[in-house]
């Protein structure tokens, strides 16, 4: 959520970068390339790799600008490359080696949310077992969760970024949600009931 | 379906909403609160939701400042490069004019690839009678790949020396002893340790690729692929991980290790050095060790530089003279010293 730009705002930093505006190429860095490091750093753990990879992803960006196509979510393009030129070089570190790799140890943590009102709700117990079940899902669920939920990409961006279909997001989602559901609902429904009211009084208020 | 049939999985799974609570504008915002106002039966579900979507929180590692700019720097210097690259094509130390010449109308690389091909049939007719402990040595300047009996491949530095046990092909246990400098690629065999022993400490593998450089009385290891372990004479040990180096030296026989860019420690292999920060007295030892020369610096501010780039090390004269133009420095040579000034 480190960028605040519009559609129209990406599409404008991307053509003027296309055509060739070294002005814009700065702006994507300074846009982009911290967000990107921590993607990058929560698919594989290992800052080399990551630094690596950033360095040629934006040289590749540099050097091909005019061939690049269009897009309204340069996030989106940005995520996608960096995650294809990742997973490249970590399959053939692997290949020459059989041995276990760091790289396995990757992982999308779920972490204690702050100033909600489910942390009002919850108590200590309970909000731990909801992290852990979030977090026992597989690696490949957690980063849809990551890319639906925290960067806002849509169903068919986060599929293509990950290169998987659309119905494995969709199931991802609801398998996500079912677990907040069962950990949270109790909690929820209380605190829904007392809302529910407090929403009537003020479409009441805002009515009259 | 439209909102106000929504359930509190609805909005949560709505793209739109999703995006309103991440990144709220002033135009979403005015939308969800008229749409709270028109249905206010639905204002529990929509609070539900937000906090729902706002509960799936990943941990993120926040990259330092200097990472940021190191990496940046990076990729601007390459930039620049490349397009210096491309306007300046006769630039002295670009080489690119030389390039159009065939290596072989230059009369010194003829000469140079006579002699190597007499060494080389010495060395191996040489090496063919003294099958039992095989010992490979480069002479300044030279770098020598070396495929031996297991299906390993060591390429030999200059002025290095690689003595090859007995028996390597059918062995439990493949070793090697190095003076100098090397990059190994060793080849997998079932059980088959491989380990290589400096002055200092050895290394053991199970098939990987790794830099052994024993100069200047201590043994760097820098690791690439795989995983290896190292152990001092004094029996202290370390499992090394890709990108870990190990400095072990006879004054402190603790190991020490820290992250390193593999790449920037076996770039000899193809004739280059590359820079990246290193300050000038180190690139002074290393192209000392590789040439056999002295370099002196006798301009003392030229001790605290440090360059960022690659500096070619095919011949000793065309790399002082390029190091020369990078440093915007005289350079005097008498014997085996070069002076710069």
């Amino acid at each position: 959520m480190t960028d605040q730009l519009t559609p129209a705002q990406h599409i404008r930093l991307w053509n003027d970068f296309r055509q060739g505006s070294q002005d814009a190429f700065s702006q994507l860095y300074e846009l982009f390339s911290a967000d990107l490091y921590r993607y990058g750093y929560n698919l594989v753990r290992n800052r080399q790799l990551v630094e690596d990879c950033l360095h040629e992803l934006f040289l590749h960006l540099h050097d091909s600008r005019a061939k690049l196509g269009p897009t309204d979510n340069i996030r989106f393009y940005l995520y996608r490359s960096l995650r294809r030129r990742l997973l490249d070089t970590v399959a053939r570190l692997n290949k020459l080696d059989s041995e276990d790799y760091i790289f396995d140890k990757a992982e999308f943590l779920v972490q204690p949310y702050e100033r909600s009102l489910i942390e009002e709700q919850l108590v200590d117990q309970q909000k731990a077992l909801l992290i852990g079940e979030l977090n026992k899902l597989p690696k490949r669920q957690k980063e849809i969760l990551y890319l639906v939920y925290m960067k806002g990409l849509t169903y068919a961006q986060a599929a293509e970024v990950m290169d998987i279909t659309l119905k494995s997001v969709y199931n991802t989602i609801n398998v996500a949600l079912t677990t907040l559901r069962v950990h949270v609902r109790t909690a929820f429904e209380q605190r829904g009931a007392l809302l529910s009211l407090l929403g009537a009084v003020f479409g009441y208020l805002t009515k009259i | 379906m439209p909102y106000p049939a929504f359930t509190v999985d609805d909005f949560c799974k709505d793209p739109d909403f999703i995006r309103w609570v991440l990144t709220p504008t002033e135009e979403s915002n005015r939308f969800w609160q008229d749409f709270m106002a028109t249905y206010p039966h639905k204002v529990a579900d929509v609070r539900n939701a937000v906090e729902y979507v706002k509960s799936i929180r990943f941990q993120e590692i926040e990259p330092s400042p200097q990472d940021m700019a190191r990496l940046k720097q990076r990729i601007w210097n390459d930039i620049d490069k490349s397009a210096r690259n491309s306007e300046r094509l006769t630039h002295p130390f670009q080489n690119v004019s030389r390039q159009e010449i065939r290596w072989y109308q230059r009369p010194y690389w003829a000469a140079a690839a006579v002699v190597l091909l007499v060494m080389s049939v010495g060395l191996g007719w040489w090496a063919y009678q003294a099958n039992a402990h095989l010992t490979y040595e480069t002479a300044y300047g030279n770098v020598q790949e070396i495929k031996l009996a297991d299906g390993s491949t060591v390429t030999l530095n200059a002025n290095s020396t690689l003595k090859v046990g007995d028996n390597l092909a059918g062995s439990s246990v493949r070793e090697v002893w190095l003076t100098g400098e090397a990059y190994f690629d060793i080849a997998k065999r079932k059980g088959a340790k491989f380990i290589v022993h400096t002055p200092e400490a050895k290394v053991e593998v199970l098939g990987t690729e790794f830099n052994v450089n024993t100069r200047r009385e201590q043994t760097n290891v820098v690791l690439n692929e795989g995983k290896v372990q190292l152990s001092t004479n004094d029996q202290s040990t370390v499992v090394m991980k890709p990108g870990d180096m190990a400095i072990v030296s006879p004054k402190n026989r603790n190991i020490q290790l820290k992250r390193v860019q593999p790449d920037l420690y076996d770039a000899w292999k193809e004739s280059y050095l590359i820079l990246d920060g290193k300050s000038l007295p180190e690139i002074i030892s290393s192209l000392e060790d590789t040439f056999g020369v002295t370099i002196k610096l006798d301009d003392q501010q030229l001790t605290n530089k440090t360059l960022t780039g690659k500096l070619r090390t095919e011949v000793v004269e065309d790399c002082i003279d390029n190091l020369a133009i990078i440093l915007d420095a005289e350079v005097k040579k008498s014997g085996d010293t070069y002076s710069f000034r």
